[in-house]
């Protein structure tokens, strides 16, 4: 009966893990902590407006050093969620809870770290600290939305190829591409060639975010054939082909840009973040 | 229609090899199994691998034939169709078969082995963002870097590197802290706004707070309110949360809640320091006597509500030496040492008024201000003097001097009236009746001349204007001293209201009378300082609702903090007074654009 019992117990223990791998990070554990990052907004908001600050209220006053604290104590813990998720080892913490928490605590910083402003803003380290602070909550918020919507395009987009098989279709037309285009003459084999050796991750991060690459050699070649000849006829046949792999392969570079370039803002605004407010602590008691 | 079979191979020392062969078929095998049409010896390639068939519309049909799919042109299928004029490239295992019509109308099948690519996760790579920005990691640096270096290393080592100097509002003078500007959480005052590039003339120690020496440094002269022990006593009880931060700050060095920047808090923006707010006063002062049990002072928090009655200075006795401030509740009955009915010279019919319309000076019956004169402060009034004010109709013409004119008493010491009067007594005296006069030099006016007059005269004539019905005692009280007669000297204290300003500029539009009862007062021991009540007609505490009459007054308006009762005085003549009242608040920021763009 015992063994029946914990048997059950187990069975019950791993269906629970197995729901819980499939809920999102946002809706772990019935939004335990955006109900726990609204009540924290919500009594600080209280608190803010309750208190009697003389002479008015800002980071000075004591909960302005309240506000100031929780603020401060939060950054750092919402940083280390880069640390937590390098840390793959077994334990209470699921990393899954610790990003929810990352989540809804960071979007909570927003009313802490305004009221502790006592909204006033100036050309200084404080304000940079608070600036900081705002535009990685709003990469943040970017990432959290990308990741709920970019994934599926992504997915979308590779049909059923992996990102070597592209790589490699490119390679397998360029092949092709390169005895097809033995009648063409001296100009013609020329874009051939620049079509050719072009790198494909050619253009910088603005083309792949916006999905525009002006200098794009493949579309150029197509531009500047002929299509008099069979070869010619060939030829183009087989660039089209290796446009269209092109974009594929540019769709997922878009995708995955979107997907990734908040991340190139959000951590190392964070780390500039943390020496702002390094330097906003000392030196509001430096020069107390 | 044939397949034209090409192979490519290469030689140890890279040579190519190639072998043509025909295949007149319509379909063709290929795997590793040595009966296929197209061998290949590879063990990633099926024993028959995939079949190519000829359609009738010229296209190939391409099969796997096993489980395993193949390769076209990059992808995995098990089946597809090759159009011969753009051609395609099957993959199997290592070998690329490139599947392409010849010009003879034949189909090229061109076998290629490719190397096993090397790096392909490399090549992978390139689909992250990472490849096309830089590290995160550098960029944390970076940013980390500049601010720490720029925003506090800097300061920090100039500060702790540096020869304090003396203060340089200018920042000019070397030694100063340099790039502490971005430190300041704003504007420093009006008054302080010099300093602004000069943080460490307040802020002198690193991680002490500004101190109140600091402050007294320049502002030398400002008083206690009262001396700290009775402020710390009279203060109420912090909240929980400010105790628990004074407690803290006060262990870390901070002076506490009665030092200077407790109040006077900085970096507000570039504005004139507010004047403290009536809660500021009422904190303490509304129940300052459950506190300070043994206090004076009554308690006030709203002029319009709760306010002593005022207490102003004045001689209760004749020939005080100090004035005494009266007693709460009391009628003040005012010892000057003089005798002046207001009613009398203020009635507009009566004989004062009549000789003041027949004298050129006046033409009309007296005013306030024929006697009374503004101090250029307009705080208060000079004193009057007799001469100026009373003279004019309160001679004291005592002759006619031998040039024509008149001689008069001097005004103001007994001492100069006696001499006055003895002169008088041994001045001119009556020609005799016969008309005969001495001779030569005997004469009158003569070197030899001699006035023989009797000099009690003159003592008579002193003894007289001193004593009750006398000239002097017109206006002044007599009295004896050491046996002789003399005069009650006059006093009248500087100020009425010591603890308070007042200013009669701002109430030039009220009639006198408005608020003193000089037209109804009989006597000079009459004191015609206005009462609270006469002051709420107008006045009422800061809560109240402005009106075309009554004007909010907190208690600022009239109070100072630092100087309770040196906000006037007679040497700082000219200078301001602390308080300013604060501006209208704006109707909105609008209407002040509009305010202000409109000329």
């Amino acid at each position: 009966m015992a063994t029946r019992a914990g048997g059950t117990g187990r069975y019950a223990q791993d269906e629970k893990r197995r729901d819980s791998d499939h809920v999102s990070f946002l809706k772990h554990r019935r939004f335990r902590w955006l109900w726990i990052a609204l009540a924290l907004s919500v009594t600080c908001i209280l608190g803010y407006v309750m208190i009697d600050q003389q002479p008015r209220p800002n980071g000075g006053s004591w909960y302005g050093y309240t506000l100031g604290t929780i603020g401060f104590a939060l950054i750092i813990w919402l940083s280390l969620l880069g640390v937590r998720k390098r840390r793959i080892n077994p334990g209470a913490w699921s990393l899954k809870a610790w990003t929810s928490a990352h989540v809804y605590l960071g979007l909570s910083l927003i009313v802490i770290g305004t009221l502790h402003t006592g909204f006033q803003i100036g050309w200084n380290v404080h304000t940079l600290a608070y600036v900081l602070m705002l535009l990685v909550i709003v990469t943040g918020i970017y990432g959290v939305i990308v990741y709920a919507t970019l994934p599926a395009s992504l997915s979308a987009n590779r049909k059923e190829m992996t990102r070597a098989q592209m790589l490699e279709a490119l390679t397998a037309i360029g092949r092709q591409l390169e005895t097809a285009a033995q009648p063409l003459d001296r100009a013609e084999a020329d874009l051939v060639i620049a079509a050719l050796s072009q790198d494909v991750f050619a253009g910088g991060a603005l083309a792949r975010l916006t999905g525009r690459y002006p200098g794009c050699a493949t579309a150029r070649a197509l531009g500047g054939m002929g299509t008099r000849s069979e070869g010619e006829q060939r030829v183009v046949a087989l660039l089209e082909k290796r446009a269209e792999q092109l974009s594929q392969i540019r769709g997922a570079l878009r995708i995955r840009a979107l997907l990734e370039v908040w991340l190139f803002i959000h951590i190392p605004l964070t780390i500039a973040l943390i020496a702002a407010l390094t330097a906003h602590v000392i030196s509001v008691f430096f020069y107390w | 229609m044939a397949f034209l079979i090409r192979t490519i191979d290469f030689t140890a020392a890279g040579r190519e090899i190639i072998r043509d062969r025909v295949v007149e078929q319509a379909s063709l095998t290929i795997g590793r199994a040595a009966e296929n049409d197209i061998h290949l010896p590879d063990l990633a390639v099926e024993q028959r691998h995939v079949r190519i068939d000829l359609q009738a519309d010229g296209t190939l049909a391409v099969r796997a034939l096993g489980t395993l799919g193949f390769g076209l042109d990059g992808r995995t299928v098990s089946e597809a169709s090759i159009d011969p004029r753009t051609g395609g490239e099957i993959a199997l295992g290592a070998a690329r078969l490139a599947v392409a019509r010849e010009g003879d109308g034949n189909i090229a099948i061109t076998i290629r082995q490719v190397a096993a690519e090397e790096g392909k996760g490399d090549a992978l790579r390139g689909f992250a963002l990472a490849s096309v920005l830089p590290s995160k990691r550098v960029m944390s640096w970076a940013f980390a870097g500049a601010i720490l270096l720029a925003l506090l290393i800097v300061p920090v080592a100039s500060y702790l590197l540096r020869t304090p100097v003396k203060n340089d509002p200018t920042g000019e003078t070397p030694g100063q802290v340099v790039m502490d500007a971005a430190w300041s959480t704003g504007d420093l005052s009006l008054r302080h706004h010099s300093l602004e590039n000069n943080c460490e003339s307040c802020h002198v120690g690193a991680f002490e707070s500004v101190q109140d020496e600091t402050c007294l440094s320049c502002h030398e002269d400002t008083g206690d309110h009262a001396r700290s022990n009775r402020l710390a006593a009279g203060m109420p009880p912090l909240s929980a949360g400010d105790a628990l931060q004074w407690k803290i700050a006060e262990s870390l060095g901070k002076e506490g809640p009665l030092g200077c920047v407790s109040c006077h808090t900085e970096h507000e923006g570039e504005v004139r320091q507010k004047p403290a707010s009536e809660a500021f006063c009422s904190d303490c002062h509304s129940n300052l006597d459950n506190r300070l049990t043994d206090t004076k002072l009554a308690d006030a928090h709203d002029f319009g509500k709760d306010h002593p009655q005022f207490r102003p200075a004045y001689y209760a006795s004749f020939g005080e030496a100090q004035p005494v401030r009266a007693a709460p509740g009391s009628k003040p009955v005012e010892k000057s040492g003089l005798k002046f009915p207001h009613d009398v010279h203020m009635n507009a019919r009566g004989g004062a008024a009549r000789m003041a319309v027949s004298l050129p000076q006046y033409g009309q019956p007296l005013e306030c201000k024929d006697c009374h004169t503004l101090t250029p402060d307009k705080m208060s009034f000079k004193p009057v003097e007799m001469e100026d004010a009373c003279e004019s109709c309160h001679s004291l013409v005592s002759g006619r001097t031998a040039a024509g004119g008149f001689s008069k008493l001097r005004h103001g010491d007994v001492k100069d009236l006696a001499e006055d009067l003895a002169r008088i007594g041994s001045g001119p005296r009556a020609t005799p009746a016969s008309g005969r006069t001495r001779p030569g030099q005997f004469a009158r006016g003569g070197v030899y001349t001699a006035d023989f007059g009797r000099p009690v005269r003159a003592y008579i004539g002193l003894s007289n204007a001193l004593a009750p019905g006398g000239i002097c005692t017109e206006c002044h009280l007599p009295t004896t001293r050491n046996g002789q007669r003399d005069l009650m000297p006059v006093n009248l204290p500087d100020r009425f209201l010591t603890t308070g300003y007042f200013t009669h500029e701002a109430h030039k539009k009220e009639e006198c009378t408005d608020c003193h009862a000089a037209d109804t007062s009989k006597a000079a021991s009459d004191l015609l300082i206005p009462d609270l009540k006469s002051c709420r007609d107008c006045h009422l505490g800061a809560t109240a609702v402005k009106t075309k009459k009554i004007v909010p007054s907190s208690c600022a308006m009239c109070h100072s903090y630092h100087l309770p009762s040196g906000q006037w005085s007679p040497e700082a003549e000219g200078n301001d007074p602390h308080y300013r009242p604060a501006p209208a608040p704006d109707k909105t920021k609008v209407a002040a654009i509009f305010g202000k763009a409109t000329p």
